[in-house]
Protein backbone atom coordinates (compact mmCIF):
# COMPACT_ATOMS: atom_id res chain seq x y z
CA UNK A 1 0.00 0.00 0.00
CA UNK A 2 1.15 3.37 -0.99
CA UNK A 3 1.25 5.98 2.23
CA UNK A 4 2.74 9.60 2.46
CA UNK A 5 5.67 11.18 4.22
CA UNK A 6 4.69 13.48 6.66
CA UNK A 7 7.56 16.35 8.43
CA UNK A 8 6.93 17.90 11.97
CA UNK A 9 9.62 20.27 12.83
CA UNK A 10 11.55 23.79 12.23
CA UNK A 11 11.43 25.41 9.28
CA UNK A 12 14.91 24.14 7.93
CA UNK A 13 13.71 20.65 8.46
CA UNK A 14 10.75 21.06 6.68
CA UNK A 15 12.50 22.80 4.16
CA UNK A 16 15.03 20.48 3.59
CA UNK A 17 12.62 17.54 3.05
CA UNK A 18 10.24 19.67 0.94
CA UNK A 19 13.45 19.83 -1.49
CA UNK A 20 13.80 15.98 -1.32
CA UNK A 21 10.08 15.65 -2.79
CA UNK A 22 8.20 15.62 0.91
CA UNK A 23 4.82 16.62 0.28
CA UNK A 24 3.47 17.49 3.63
CA UNK A 25 5.80 19.79 6.42
CA UNK A 26 4.42 21.36 9.61
CA UNK A 27 5.97 23.77 11.43
CA UNK A 28 3.62 24.08 14.42
CA UNK A 29 4.18 27.56 16.38
CA UNK A 30 2.33 26.03 19.92
CA UNK A 31 2.55 22.88 21.90
CA UNK A 32 -1.16 22.19 21.49
CA UNK A 33 -1.14 22.78 18.02
CA UNK A 34 1.56 20.30 17.64
CA UNK A 35 -0.11 17.48 19.91
CA UNK A 36 -3.11 18.27 18.04
CA UNK A 37 -1.57 17.79 14.55
CA UNK A 38 0.27 15.05 15.41
CA UNK A 39 -3.00 13.06 16.65
CA UNK A 40 -4.49 13.85 13.40
CA UNK A 41 -1.46 12.48 11.79
CA UNK A 42 -1.45 9.05 13.73
CA UNK A 43 -5.03 8.45 13.16
CA UNK A 44 -4.96 8.78 9.05
CA UNK A 45 -4.98 5.81 7.38
CA UNK A 46 -2.77 7.34 4.23
CA UNK A 47 0.18 8.53 6.59
CA UNK A 48 3.27 5.90 6.20
CA UNK A 49 6.23 7.83 8.12
CA UNK A 50 6.00 11.12 10.84
CA UNK A 51 9.40 12.12 11.02
CA UNK A 52 9.39 14.50 14.00
CA UNK A 53 12.63 16.65 15.11
CA UNK A 54 13.55 15.48 18.97
CA UNK A 55 13.78 18.54 19.99
CA UNK A 56 9.86 18.76 19.64
CA UNK A 57 9.13 15.42 20.58
CA UNK A 58 11.13 16.33 24.02
CA UNK A 59 9.08 18.94 24.31
CA UNK A 60 5.38 17.18 23.66
CA UNK A 61 6.84 14.83 26.25
CA UNK A 62 4.66 12.26 27.82
CA UNK A 63 1.32 13.20 26.04
CA UNK A 64 3.22 12.23 22.85
CA UNK A 65 4.55 8.78 24.79
CA UNK A 66 1.03 8.15 25.52
CA UNK A 67 -0.54 8.99 21.82
CA UNK A 68 2.21 6.67 20.52
CA UNK A 69 2.10 3.27 22.62
CA UNK A 70 -0.23 1.23 21.62
CA UNK A 71 -0.57 1.78 17.74
CA UNK A 72 -0.45 -0.13 15.19
CA UNK A 73 3.06 -1.01 12.37
CA UNK A 74 1.91 2.12 10.99
CA UNK A 75 2.60 5.14 10.56
CA UNK A 76 5.61 5.23 11.91
CA UNK A 77 7.00 7.60 14.23
CA UNK A 78 10.53 8.64 13.94
CA UNK A 79 12.22 11.10 15.88
CA UNK A 80 15.09 12.61 14.04
CA UNK A 81 18.09 15.45 15.09
CA UNK A 82 17.47 19.05 13.57
CA UNK A 83 19.98 21.01 11.84
CA UNK A 84 22.05 21.80 15.16
CA UNK A 85 21.94 17.78 15.30
CA UNK A 86 20.44 17.57 19.04
CA UNK A 87 19.60 14.69 20.54
CA UNK A 88 18.47 13.85 24.01
CA UNK A 89 20.84 12.24 26.11
CA UNK A 90 19.01 9.17 26.78
CA UNK A 91 16.68 8.54 23.53
CA UNK A 92 13.39 6.74 23.88
CA UNK A 93 14.89 3.64 22.36
CA UNK A 94 17.46 2.82 25.20
CA UNK A 95 14.92 3.28 27.87
CA UNK A 96 12.40 0.78 26.56
CA UNK A 97 15.82 -1.65 25.77
CA UNK A 98 16.76 -1.21 29.96
CA UNK A 99 13.29 -1.59 30.50
CA UNK A 100 12.85 -4.90 28.33
CA UNK A 101 15.95 -6.32 29.16
CA UNK A 102 16.01 -5.03 32.82
CA UNK A 103 19.76 -3.87 32.60
CA UNK A 104 21.79 -1.47 31.21
CA UNK A 105 22.93 -2.60 27.74
CA UNK A 106 26.01 -1.62 25.41
CA UNK A 107 26.15 -2.78 21.69
CA UNK A 108 29.42 -2.81 21.16
CA UNK A 109 30.82 -1.97 17.72
CA UNK A 110 32.57 -4.68 15.81
CA UNK B 1 -6.52 -20.74 48.16
CA UNK B 2 -9.19 -21.79 45.32
CA UNK B 3 -12.69 -23.05 45.60
CA UNK B 4 -12.70 -26.83 45.08
CA UNK B 5 -14.25 -30.17 45.91
CA UNK B 6 -12.43 -32.70 47.66
CA UNK B 7 -12.97 -35.66 45.04
CA UNK B 8 -11.43 -38.06 43.29
CA UNK B 9 -12.53 -36.10 40.19
CA UNK B 10 -11.11 -32.58 40.79
CA UNK B 11 -8.00 -34.18 41.96
CA UNK B 12 -7.97 -35.43 38.31
CA UNK B 13 -8.75 -32.37 36.85
CA UNK B 14 -6.36 -30.80 38.76
CA UNK B 15 -3.38 -32.60 37.98
CA UNK B 16 -4.13 -32.00 34.28
CA UNK B 17 -4.47 -28.26 34.63
CA UNK B 18 -1.34 -27.98 36.11
CA UNK B 19 0.75 -29.86 33.29
CA UNK B 20 -0.79 -27.85 31.04
CA UNK B 21 -0.27 -24.95 33.13
CA UNK B 22 3.68 -25.98 33.22
CA UNK B 23 3.23 -26.88 29.19
CA UNK B 24 2.39 -23.44 28.65
CA UNK B 25 4.94 -22.00 30.90
CA UNK B 26 7.35 -23.57 28.87
CA UNK B 27 6.39 -22.60 25.45
CA UNK B 28 6.15 -18.76 26.59
CA UNK B 29 9.61 -18.99 27.57
CA UNK B 30 10.87 -20.21 24.61
CA UNK B 31 8.94 -17.86 22.50
CA UNK B 32 10.50 -14.83 24.96
CA UNK B 33 13.63 -16.27 24.60
CA UNK B 34 13.63 -16.49 21.19
CA UNK B 35 12.06 -13.10 20.68
CA UNK B 36 14.61 -11.24 22.88
CA UNK B 37 17.32 -12.46 20.23
CA UNK B 38 15.15 -10.86 17.36
CA UNK B 39 15.38 -7.94 19.40
CA UNK B 40 18.65 -7.90 19.80
CA UNK B 41 19.85 -8.40 16.25
CA UNK B 42 17.55 -5.92 15.35
CA UNK B 43 18.73 -3.08 17.99
CA UNK B 44 22.06 -3.95 16.52
CA UNK B 45 21.17 -2.84 13.15
CA UNK B 46 19.28 -0.04 14.73
CA UNK B 47 22.38 1.26 16.15
CA UNK B 48 24.25 0.60 12.70
CA UNK B 49 21.42 2.64 10.28
CA UNK B 50 21.12 5.30 13.18
CA UNK B 51 24.98 6.97 12.71
CA UNK B 52 24.61 6.40 8.91
CA UNK B 53 21.30 8.37 8.52
CA UNK B 54 21.75 10.97 11.26
CA UNK B 55 25.65 11.84 9.35
CA UNK B 56 23.91 11.91 6.53
CA UNK B 57 20.99 13.81 7.92
CA UNK B 58 23.43 16.55 9.59
CA UNK B 59 25.39 16.98 6.07
CA UNK B 60 22.32 17.66 4.62
CA UNK B 61 21.54 20.52 6.92
CA UNK B 62 24.74 21.64 6.52
CA UNK B 63 24.69 22.35 2.51
CA UNK B 64 21.12 23.44 3.14
CA UNK B 65 22.33 25.99 5.58
CA UNK B 66 25.36 27.02 3.16
CA UNK B 67 22.60 27.27 0.81
CA UNK B 68 20.38 29.68 2.41
CA UNK B 69 23.31 31.49 3.56
CA UNK B 70 24.61 32.42 -0.01
CA UNK B 71 21.74 32.12 -1.76
CA UNK B 72 18.88 33.13 0.82
CA UNK B 73 16.41 32.11 3.06
CA UNK B 74 13.60 33.51 0.92
CA UNK B 75 14.64 31.91 -2.16
CA UNK B 76 15.81 28.63 -0.74
CA UNK B 77 12.28 28.31 0.44
CA UNK B 78 10.79 29.31 -2.09
CA UNK B 79 12.60 26.71 -4.62
CA UNK B 80 11.59 24.11 -1.79
CA UNK B 81 8.35 24.99 -2.17
CA UNK B 82 8.23 25.02 -5.86
CA UNK B 83 9.91 21.51 -5.75
CA UNK B 84 8.31 17.93 -7.53
CA UNK B 85 6.11 16.54 -4.59
CA UNK B 86 4.94 13.13 -3.93
CA UNK B 87 7.76 11.06 -2.68
CA UNK B 88 5.68 8.15 -1.23
CA UNK B 89 6.64 4.86 0.94
CA UNK B 90 5.52 1.35 -0.78
CA UNK B 91 4.63 -0.24 2.59
CA UNK B 92 2.94 -3.53 4.10
CA UNK B 93 3.07 -5.42 6.91
CA UNK B 94 5.22 -8.38 7.85
CA UNK B 95 5.22 -10.79 10.87
CA UNK B 96 8.09 -11.74 13.30
CA UNK B 97 6.69 -13.92 15.39
CA UNK B 98 3.20 -12.96 15.45
CA UNK B 99 4.24 -9.79 15.57
CA UNK B 100 3.12 -7.26 13.02
CA UNK B 101 6.21 -4.99 11.96
CA UNK B 102 6.24 -2.04 9.32
CA UNK B 103 7.61 -3.07 6.00
CA UNK B 104 8.68 0.42 4.42
CA UNK B 105 10.35 1.74 0.73
CA UNK B 106 10.50 4.78 -1.03
CA UNK B 107 10.09 4.60 -4.28
CA UNK B 108 12.24 7.19 -5.94
CA UNK B 109 15.47 8.23 -3.70
CA UNK B 110 17.85 10.44 -5.77
CA UNK B 111 16.39 11.93 -8.41
CA UNK B 112 17.83 14.61 -10.87
CA UNK B 113 17.94 18.68 -10.64
CA UNK B 114 15.52 18.57 -13.70
CA UNK B 115 13.15 16.07 -11.87
CA UNK B 116 12.81 18.44 -8.91
CA UNK B 117 10.96 20.90 -10.72
CA UNK B 118 12.41 24.27 -9.50
CA UNK B 119 13.75 26.85 -11.14
CA UNK B 120 17.42 25.89 -12.84
CA UNK B 121 19.12 28.65 -12.22
CA UNK B 122 19.42 27.99 -8.72
CA UNK B 123 22.55 27.15 -7.84
CA UNK B 124 23.91 23.81 -7.79
CA UNK B 125 24.54 23.98 -3.80
CA UNK B 126 20.96 23.68 -4.01
CA UNK B 127 20.83 20.45 -5.70
CA UNK B 128 23.55 19.23 -3.57
CA UNK B 129 21.60 19.65 -0.52
CA UNK B 130 18.42 18.59 -2.07
CA UNK B 131 20.32 15.21 -2.90
CA UNK B 132 21.96 14.89 0.46
CA UNK B 133 18.21 15.14 1.94
CA UNK B 134 17.35 12.55 -0.47
CA UNK B 135 19.90 10.17 0.20
CA UNK B 136 19.18 11.20 4.23
CA UNK B 137 15.92 10.33 3.53
CA UNK B 138 15.83 6.88 2.40
CA UNK B 139 18.21 5.68 5.08
CA UNK B 140 15.25 7.65 7.75
CA UNK B 141 13.08 5.16 6.51
CA UNK B 142 15.09 2.52 6.70
CA UNK B 143 15.67 2.96 9.98
CA UNK B 144 12.25 4.24 10.92
CA UNK B 145 11.34 0.51 9.89
CA UNK B 146 13.68 -0.84 12.29
CA UNK B 147 12.98 1.22 15.33
CA UNK B 148 8.82 0.69 14.77
CA UNK B 149 10.40 -3.19 14.92
CA UNK B 150 12.12 -2.96 18.18
CA UNK B 151 9.61 -1.13 19.41
CA UNK B 152 6.93 -3.65 18.39
CA UNK B 153 8.95 -6.11 19.30
CA UNK B 154 10.08 -4.94 23.10
CA UNK B 155 6.43 -4.52 23.12
CA UNK B 156 5.38 -8.27 23.03
CA UNK B 157 7.90 -9.56 25.11
CA UNK B 158 7.03 -7.00 27.75
CA UNK B 159 3.61 -9.06 27.26
CA UNK B 160 4.94 -12.42 27.38
CA UNK B 161 6.74 -11.52 30.47
CA UNK B 162 4.49 -10.48 32.59
CA UNK B 163 1.98 -13.98 31.18
CA UNK B 164 5.26 -16.25 32.28
CA UNK B 165 5.64 -14.68 35.75
CA UNK B 166 1.44 -14.94 36.02
CA UNK B 167 1.73 -18.63 35.18
CA UNK B 168 4.92 -19.28 37.41
CA UNK B 169 4.18 -17.16 40.26
CA UNK B 170 0.33 -17.21 40.50
CA UNK B 171 -1.54 -19.81 38.70
CA UNK B 172 0.83 -22.63 38.69
CA UNK B 173 1.07 -22.16 42.59
CA UNK B 174 -2.08 -21.94 43.25
CA UNK B 175 -2.79 -25.02 41.50
CA UNK B 176 -0.04 -26.74 43.59
CA UNK B 177 -1.82 -25.57 46.55
CA UNK B 178 -5.25 -26.93 45.86
CA UNK B 179 -3.93 -30.27 44.75
CA UNK B 180 -1.89 -30.35 48.14
CA UNK B 181 -5.05 -29.47 49.80
CA UNK B 182 -7.39 -32.11 48.12
CA UNK B 183 -4.87 -34.86 48.41
CA UNK B 184 -5.18 -34.61 51.69
CA UNK B 185 -8.08 -34.00 52.31
CA UNK B 186 -9.04 -37.34 50.74
CA UNK B 187 -6.42 -39.04 52.56
CA UNK B 188 -8.04 -37.70 55.96
CA UNK B 189 -11.37 -39.00 54.39
CA UNK B 190 -9.60 -42.40 53.70
CA UNK B 191 -8.37 -42.74 56.89
CA UNK B 192 -12.07 -41.52 59.07
CA UNK B 193 -13.50 -44.49 56.64
CA UNK B 194 -11.04 -47.29 57.50
CA UNK B 195 -11.72 -45.60 60.80
CA UNK B 196 -15.08 -46.00 60.29
CA UNK B 197 -14.98 -49.47 58.85
CA UNK B 198 -12.75 -51.13 61.98
CA UNK B 199 -15.82 -49.69 64.45
CA UNK B 200 -18.18 -51.26 62.51
CA UNK B 201 -16.73 -54.57 62.58
CA UNK B 202 -16.08 -53.94 66.01
CA UNK B 203 -19.70 -52.96 66.81
CA UNK B 204 -20.82 -56.20 64.93
CA UNK B 205 -18.64 -58.44 66.64
CA UNK B 206 -19.51 -57.30 69.95
CA UNK B 207 -23.08 -58.17 68.81
CA UNK B 208 -22.60 -61.25 67.90
CA UNK B 209 -21.05 -62.60 70.67
CA UNK B 210 -23.64 -61.15 72.94
CA UNK B 211 -26.80 -62.20 71.25
CA UNK B 212 -26.01 -63.76 67.83
CA UNK B 213 -28.76 -63.60 65.86
CA UNK B 214 -28.42 -60.03 64.37
CA UNK B 215 -27.20 -59.67 61.35
CA UNK B 216 -25.57 -56.70 59.38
Amino acid sequence: MRREIVVVGDRETVTGFALAGVARGYVPSSREEALSLLRGLLGEEGVGLILLTHRLAEELGEELKRMVRGKGPFPMLLRIPDRTGYRPERDELEEMVRRTVGAEVVVRKE
Amino acid sequence: MMAVSPTRMSLLRLRRRIALARKGHDLLREKMDALVMEFFEVLRRVYEVRKEAFDRLASAHFLLSLCMASWGTVETEQAAREAAKGVVLETSVRYVMGVPVPVAEVEVTVRSPLERGYSLLSPSLLDRASEEFERALKLLVELAELEETARALAWELERTRRRVNALEYILIPRLEAALRFIAMRLDEMEREHFFRLKRIKALLERRERSGGGAEG
